[in-house]
């Protein structure tokens, strides 16, 4: 009996290692996969197929890709940054003013806003009408501008948000107002200091968001120019035929093989290098703002 | 007189209300003033775009403009689900993937949270907690290569194991029947992580007292999960299902443009709702895909509205949002 017991509590145990374990590879291994086949000779990949292991370790096609198309992705990249750096700090301006200010038990209409900010949740115009009334009235095609201001208040960010502030203790605000300071200076001077955890989590949220966002860009930006990288890699991925079937224009010198299995690892690597470089640092961050955002109040 | 008295549990009269409200406004000016830029947002790109949504009803040509163009009733619906269009495909196409997507986002995550609580290495927590939470990280473009580096014909992972076992490559780009498959995969592959977190986070707050009785009473760890965790893990299954049905009618246009982009082969078998309408919009013209786009949301309300009174009904009145 009490053999049984102990055997079944065993299979469980192996059971989630081996469970977990899969799955944690499974996650990791494609991530490897990009990586082994971007260090690889072009040839052995034609050759042999893709492989986690580098197949002749070469950074050729690093160098090729920055030899050709260089300009190409400095530019993306340049506009991929922007992008996110101003889209972030807008967005959390303007979220944690409202977080702020719906967070303030006293403000009569904070239902009111409340609500006018969840309808928007469920129910939306759809796609058709916002594209009109972006590029007709707002000018945004081929602007920059539409990479940033359509994704720069995202009301489950801002809710996450308020549940920060409201765990602030009224009494503090009470204090300053008594000795005579605006909403504004206490959202400045304690609100927004006291959740330095919940800024920097919504923060990361956002810079996430505007970093892999390529949607924008697929219906607003047809100008080169203006690719964030995320576009630039999806470009290249649905142009691929149309690269190897040699449609390249003729200046670009011939009897080139193009390596255009190792350069679409090569570039999603690019693409996804600052996320992988950060990952370690932030994942708390977001382990944090899930959490919050899952067990509601 | 009598309607007055009726009214009065608001602040009386209209005129007073007007007064009231305006008072209001100036005591809070700094904290409605704190708000305005969120709501300009709001307005400029929720809120007035509805205007637009007009154009479903009428045969829009950038002539006229929008209220300027014929109005043609429900003609745009009525074709959306005519036999010459896609509109039944579409909609089936969208249910479908989400449908699978909801049942796979239930069973694999709640059970990586189960499993993954009975490990007790610490080092072998963290390291796997990390590798299944990065895909959350990754944009459906980056995940569009990974499935092009295990999927493609010459060169992929996947036929190069079918080779070596001696079987015969299949052409996986040219056959659409696979990708519904394929795009639920990639989608749980996605989700996983981040979702088994949140289940994590209702664990974290169980009674272990519970866990010792039961152990007290002989139960093992087997029974300790089907009697005591899973129950316990019912209501927030139950709140995200439901959330996830309140969307079902929403497909994701960044995943199945970033996997199977403009293929032409394979975009019928995967084209979900919200691509349809994108692909409408360039070929059928943008009253009909203003039409599309509108039945959408419409079934969209109607079920978190729905989804919303069940959870409150199971959840002690609190709803979803």
């Amino acid at each position: 009996m009490r053999k049984s017991k102990s055997f079944g509590d065993h299979l469980v145990t192996v059971l989630a290692y081996l469970f977990i374990g899969l799955f944690g590879l499974l996650c990791l291994y494609p991530l490897v996969l990009t990586l082994g086949v971007s260090l690889s000779s072009e040839r052995e990949i034609v050759m042999h197929g893709y492989s986690a292991i580098p197949q002749k370790f070469t950074l050729n096609t690093y160098i090729y890709i920055f030899a050709n198309s260089g300009m190409r992705i400095l530019k993306s990249y340049g506009v991929t940054i922007f992008v996110t750096a101003a889209g972030t700090i807008g967005a959390m301006i303007i979220t944690s003013m409202i977080a702020f200010a719906l967070s303030i038990k006293s403000l009569k209409y904070r239902n009111v806003i409340a609500f006018l900010c969840n309808f928007t949740i469920v129910f939306s115009a759809g796609l058709i009408p916002w594209y009109v009334v972006c590029v007709n009235y707002y000018g945004l095609k081929n602007n920059i501008l539409a990479l940033i201001l359509p994704s720069i208040f995202s009301v489950w960010n801002m809710f996450l948000m308020r549940t920060y502030f409201s765990s602030i203790s009224p009494s503090l605000y009470e204090a300053a107002k008594i000795d005579g300071a605006s909403y504004m200076l206490i959202y400045w001077r304690i609100a927004l200091p006291l959740s330095k955890t919940a800024v920097l989590t919504v923060g990361l949220m956002y810079a996430l968001q505007y970093w892999n966002d390529w949607w924008n860009a697929l219906i607003f930006i047809n100008d080169k120019d203006l690719f964030p990288l995320q576009y630039y890699l999806y470009t290249i991925l649905s142009n691929v035929n149309a690269i190897s079937s040699g449609r390249i224009p003729s200046g670009a010198a011939a009897g080139i093989t193009l390596p255009s299995e190792t350069v679409k690892m090569a570039v999603t690597v690019i693409t996804i290098g600052p996320i992988i470089f950060l990952y370690p640092f932030v994942q708390k961050y977001f382990v944090q703002g899930i959490m919050t955002g899952a067990v509601k109040e | 007189m009598k309607t007055e008295r009726i009214q009065k549990k608001a602040p009386g009269p209209k005129g007073d209300r007007i007064k009231e409200f305006l008072r209001e406004i100036k005591r809070n000016k700094g904290l409605y003033l704190m708000c305005m830029p969120a709501l300009i947002v709001l307005v400029m790109f929720c809120y007035i775009p509805f205007a637009g949504t007009w154009m479903a009803f009428t045969d829009f040509n950038v002539m006229d403009g929008i209220f300027g163009s014929k109005f043609v009733g429900l003609n745009n619906f009525k074709y959306f689900f005519s036999e010459s269009s896609m509109g039944w495909r579409v909609t089936y196409n969208t249910l479908f993937i989400n449908f699978f997507g909801i049942i796979l986002g239930l069973i694999v995550p709640i059970s990586i949270s189960i499993f993954f609580n009975e490990i007790r290495s610490n080092v072998f927590k963290k390291l796997t907690q990390s590798f299944m939470f990065f895909p959350y990280f990754l944009s459906w473009v980056v995940v569009g290569t990974i499935i092009y580096g295990f999927f493609s014909t010459d060169v992929g992972v996947i036929n190069n194991m079918l080779r070596s076992l001696g079987m015969e490559p299949v052409k996986w780009y040219a056959e659409p029947k696979y990708w519904k498959g394929i795009i639920i995969t990639a989608s749980m592959w996605k989700w996983s992580g981040y979702s088994s977190i949140i289940y994590m986070a209702a664990m974290a707050t169980f009674d272990g007292s519970l866990y010792e009785a039961a152990k007290v009473d002989g139960a093992n760890k087997f029974q300790r999960i089907l009697y005591l965790t899973i129950p316990m893990l019912k209501p927030t299954a139950v709140v995200l299902t439901l959330m996830s049905i309140g969307r079902i009618f929403y497909g994701d246009f960044g995943m199945i443009y970033g996997i199977v982009g403009n293929n032409p082969v394979l975009i019928d078998a995967v084209t979900v709702i919200d691509t349809y309408v994108y692909q409408s919009m360039r070929t059928l013209g943008f009253s009909y895909a203003t039409a599309i786009g509108l039945f959408q949301s419409v079934m969209g309300l109607i079920l978190v509205s729905a989804a919303n009174r069940l959870a409150k009904k199971y959840n002690d009145g609190e709803g979803l949002f």
